[in-house]
């Protein structure tokens, strides 16, 4: 006998983003661990006494009930588990913060399991919340989720015969997705010169622990440099653009100074004793649940 | 057989007019089309005229982007108002509801949108600009200097992102900036009200005259 599907599933999830439907509903797409990424309509979310609204905005950790309905899930509770209200009060942190959400919206597919994506999603969110120095998390955001979602980057070998690469004169393509060597590139006509110091901090965060990684202290020139990179990449492997990544950008210039680099003191290797990595919680029971 | 479902090309062509409507779908966009067709002469020939007049009279005010039949719009024309303080909001519809309360008196500005960079809305397809070059127009005046600028977008991430990114660009002009408050809702329950509200509300509050 086939198992019986559940009229109701309890969840947390990170809310990914969220558009109006009708005059008084809204669609909340949710990252779940179990489901991955998915929509669901939150009845009366626009109505300004909505016991739902506040809880379901992007950015939220949040636990939620879905009711099963006829093609959308239908949130019936929610309850806020971490709002991270700081990251909304910070210009750079909460331009940081839209653009991890967009890239987890982008590098996750609809009613599948997205545990990896999203333990990496909530952790980033919590080192941001931290106050850790966001080059740091972004970056190694973006080089784990690739990883985690099938487009590891190469900085070690040429991407395309895995040949060694010589270590002067570095190459690189965004659509091979790494260096290439001499022969192959021939063949990337986009491909181009990538900084030394560069590709040995991206080999760092992508393959060393984070509090390791938390110990270089970078200049202007390779967070530039880095950040330029993996937003080339990003574009590529996602074949759009990130309207946040033109945010982050747009952001930046509006601050004194101007500079890439991390301004956060909290890169000081003593702040980063203890590492924030989010563990999945096994489900609350029901009560004190906001009711719809 | 005849190709337009309704029988006459004339109906089923108004239907899929409506059906592009916001919020129609193909049944009210039908309803809608039958009930014009029901209606007097009268009352559809109002109903083409209004949506033309709409598309060739509605402006957008110069100085505060409100739609508007005239430019300067009747706000921004109106000398009895506060000249010195701008309300900045994200949709026309905001600046409606805001003027509904009687209790505002200063200048608008309507920004038509909130940045939100998951929709591909930026900082550029806003109607900041406009609103910077208003402000150092007014600056060499000082009849009319701008001394407030209340940033009244929705308390939301997009509207938080605008209000922080808005702030920003202002500061060296020299204007206070201000937010509106946040808290809770006529008629709420604490018990369902969300851990950021009800914080703001306890950060905000206020002794009982």
């Amino acid at each position: 006998m086939p198992a019986r599907v559940p009229r109701v599933t309890k969840t947390e999830a990170v809310v990914l983003k969220r558009r109006r439907f009708g005059d008084s509903d809204r669609i909340v797409t949710l990252l779940t661990p179990a489901r991955g990424k998915l929509d669901a309509i939150a009845k009366g979310a626009l109505r300004p006494r909505s016991k739902l609204a506040g809880h379901l905005e992007p950015m939220t950790h949040v636990e939620v009930v879905l009711a099963h309905g006829r093609t959308l899930g239908i949130v019936t509770q929610a309850q806020t588990i971490e709002p991270f209200a700081a990251l909304r009060d910070d210009l750079e942190r909460l331009s940081a913060g839209l653009y991890l959400l967009e890239l987890a919206d982008r590098f996750t597919v609809e009613e599948a399991e997205a545990d990896a994506a999203y333990v990496l999603l909530l952790t980033a969110l919590l080192r941001l919340l931290r106050g850790d120095g966001q080059q740091l998390v972004v970056r190694s955001f973006e080089l784990a989720l690739l990883e985690a979602t099938g487009f590891r980057p190469e900085w070690q070998r040429c991407a395309a015969c895995r040949a060694e690469v010589a270590a002067d004169g570095l190459v690189w393509s965004p659509l091979a997705g790494g260096l290439l060597c001499e022969r192959c590139r021939e063949s990337h006509p986009e491909s181009e010169r990538i900084d030394v110091s560069v590709v040995k901090v991206l080999r760092l965060i992508q393959d060393a622990p984070y509090e390791e990684a938390a110990r270089v202290r970078l200049n202007q020139r390779v967070a530039a440099g880095m950040e330029g990179v993996m937003h080339d990449l990003v574009r590529a492997m996602a074949e759009r653009d990130l309207g946040s990544a033109r945010f982050l950008a747009a952001v930046r210039h509006t601050r004194p100074g101007n500079d890439v680099g991390d301004d956060s003191s909290s890169e000081d290797p003593a702040s980063l004793n203890g590492d924030v990595t989010y563990t999945p919680q096994e489900p609350q029971g029901a009560s004190g649940q906001t009711g719809s | 057989m005849n190709e337009s479902p309704h029988g006459s090309s004339a109906i089923t062509r108004l239907v899929e007019s409506f059906h592009r409507l916001p919020g129609i779908g193909p049944k009210s966009a039908q309803r809608l089309a039958y009930h014009v067709l029901r209606a007097p002469e009268e009352e559809a020939r109002a109903l083409a005229e209004a949506l033309l007049d709409v598309k060739q009279r509605a402006v957008l005010c110069g100085a505060c982007q409100q739609i508007s039949d005239t430019d300067p719009c009747a706000v921004c024309d109106d000398s009895r108002r506060d000249h010195t303080v701008i309300c900045v909001v994200e949709e026309p519809l905001d600046l409606v509801a805001i003027e509904r309360t009687n209790g505002y008196h200063g200048l608008y500005h309507v920004l038509h949108g909130a940045i939100s960079p998951a929709d591909g809305v930026g900082p550029e397809d806003l109607k900041i600009s406009e609103l910077l070059a208003r402000l150092r127009r007014n600056e060499g005046d000082d009849s009319d200097d701008v001394t407030e600028v209340i940033v009244a977008t929705n308390p939301n991430l997009e509207g938080e992102a605008t209000a922080m990114y808005l702030a920003r660009l202002l500061e060296p002009l020299g204007v206070q900036v201000t937010r509106l408050a946040r808290g809770l809702p006529a008629g709420a329950d604490l018990e369902y009200v969300d851990n950021v509200t009800l914080e703001r509300a306890l950060a905000f509050r206020q002794s009982v005259e």
